[in-house]
């Protein structure tokens, strides 16, 4: 029997999606617009979140050597700075290799060339370049090599010359965490508040169908049942009307993202987690429009 | 069958609907209830399929006192009443046949059930060949006759017609009051409530009349106008017969 019920409310529920067509569809409409605005404010965020932290990743330290510091010397310096838990990693660049990197930099131009061969020597300096975990860290990091024990043998550090960017950068990082966390909240709090008086007015154009259903003997499962599938069903439509604004917007900003994202553009981004975005989407629209359909619905339960 | 003792119903703001009913109908009678807009025919009605509840006072349905129905049980007493309105109230997204199904369905009749059934229904009220029309596509009186078959379809105790002809013609009238006699003679209670003194005075059942609330005839056999003297001596009566 209870098999039945929900067979018949579920056919019930399909019948009005369908027969009250353009009910169903400004639901779904507004239902889409607010699951889009949710979810664009998430994609941006972990978008922007990405692209900082690939900058971020670019940060890095250099410490220059005195000319005359064995390479032992520097791989012990190095060895002694791994242990710092604020550095993330360390890589050596000796002298030759500096050299070939400042080649390629300068496209193997003729005129460099010539100006090293005159010099005679290489006159760049082995290196020990680091990245700290969080930009905020440089200070406390290039703070303790400079005095340490082996400050000596430190030709010097590139750190007071980036600092004030790096600086700059760690705020904005910062601000765009905050802002974006504070705009988030607010951007999903409005897209419930919309989807829920939406339902809540559909769920009014239909309070003389409740009455007709109370007068007949229907009870509760019979009369709330129906509009549980409907808000499922909204939910399922709009996720899909959201999936293709989604690729719209990021096909839009794929040529302002392109680089920033590991593995190309916010298209990429898109394709890559496709299956976690619409199943994200699927169960919030289905969340939203089968929850408020329920909280909407209650006052016109009473017997 | 239905029974009213010292029944009140007052709303918000200390209006009267109803004031110290005590009426008793039995199983089988046809009831037509009578008296001016505001005289507490609806509310009557609606104190008799638990819409709303007496302020003093009980109802009686078969010797049990509807204010002990547990609120969610309501929907199952329901089912023994069926009800046909003035403005039809037939679900305008369902087809004539699925208007009347629903009924059937929530009260979890079978599907084989429902499918003999509603045609056989919907053939007795006249409306067999019109099952798959929608609300909208179908005159005054065909909706009413398919808010009838709704009514009859779970095979009800009672039948409560509020108004049932007040939007309809003539002869679609007519059609809908020799439905509700041809219903009566089968055995089922009807409580007609109506303006229209064509209708009662030619009916010749008993005639319950309300003014400002208040119970002021009760005829076994009455007319939709009645003197003052029978007023008072056939409400003695009724008393003493209840």
């Amino acid at each position: 029997m209870k098999l039945i019920k929900l067979k018949r409310t579920f056919t019930e529920g399909l019948d009005n999606f369908y027969r009250n067509g353009w009910l169903s569809f400004a639901t779904v409409s507004v239902l889409a617009i607010s699951l889009y605005i949710i979810s664009i404010t998430i994609v941006l965020g972990v978008t922007a979140n990405i692209i900082l932290k690939n900058i971020q990743d670019k940060i890095n330290v250099s410490v220059y050597f005195n000319s005359d510091v064995e390479e032992n010397i520097i791989l012990d310096i190095k060895s002694k700075l791994v242990g710092y838990q604020e550095i993330k990693s360390i890589d050596y660049v000796s002298k030759d290799q500096a050299l070939e990197q400042f080649k390629k930099l300068g496209n193997n131009n003729p005129s460099i060339l010539q100006a090293l061969d005159e010099i005679g020597d290489n006159p760049l300096l082995s290196s020990l370049v680091i990245k700290a975990k969080t930009p905020d860290q440089y200070d406390i990091i290039t703070s303790a090599i400079g005095n340490s024990s082996f400050a000596q043998d430190i030709s010097r550090i590139d750190f007071e010359e980036n600092k004030s960017a790096i600086q700059r950068l760690t705020s904005i990082i910062k601000l765009v965490e905050k802002v974006g966390f504070t705009l988030g909240i607010v951007f999903v709090f409005i897209g419930i508040m919309i989807t829920f008086n939406a339902i809540r007015l559909t769920m009014y154009a239909h309070k003389q169908e409740f009455e007709i259903m109370r007068l007949v003997g229907a009870s509760n499962i019979y009369i709330r049942m129906p509009f549980v599938f409907e808000g499922i069903f909204y939910g399922v439509a709009s996720a899909f009307l959201v999936m293709i604004f989604l690729y719209i917007t990021s096909k839009f900003l794929a040529p302002i993202t392109q680089g920033s994202i590991s593995g190309g553009d916010i298209v990429s981004f898109y394709f890559s987690n496709f299956f976690i975005i619409f199943g994200s989407l699927l169960l919030s629209g289905v969340a939203l429009g089968t929850l408020s359909g329920i909280i909407a619905i209650r006052r016109y339960l009473k017997v | 069958m239905l029974k009213f003792e010292n029944v009140s119903k007052i709303y918000p703001g200390d209006f009267v609907a109803l004031e110290d009913i005590d009426i008793a109908i039995k199983k089988g009678e046809f009831v037509s209830i009578v008296g001016h807009s505001g005289s507490g025919k609806s509310t009557f009605l609606k104190l008799v399929y638990a819409e709303e509840q007496p302020t003093t006072g009980t109802v009686y349905f078969n010797e049990r006192p509807l204010s002990a129905i547990n609120r969610k049980h309501l929907p199952f007493y329901r089912r023994n009443i069926g009800t046909v309105f003035q403005d039809f109230k037939l679900l305008p997204k369902k087809t004539a046949y699925e208007n009347v199904a629903y009924a059937l369905e929530v009260s979890d009749g079978m599907m084989d059930e429902i499918k003999e059934l509603v045609p056989e229904i919907l053939d007795i009220v006249g409306m067999g060949n019109k099952m798959e029309k929608y609300p909208h596509q179908l005159s005054g009186g065909e909706q009413q006759k398919v808010c009838l078959a709704r009514a009859l379809v779970c095979k009800p105790l009672v039948i409560i017609a509020d108004e049932p002809t007040g939007n309809l013609d003539p002869t679609s009238t007519w059609e809908i009051i020799q439905l509700l006699v041809k219903i009566n003679s089968m055995g089922t209670t009807v409580l007609l409530a109506s303006h229209n003194k064509g209708i009662v005075d030619k009916l010749n059942r008993r005639v319950i009349e309300l003014e400002k609330g208040k119970l002021i005839r009760d005829n076994a056999k009455g007319k939709y106008d009645s003197n003052g003297k029978e007023k008072i001596a056939t409400d003695e009566k009724r008393k003493q017969t209840v």
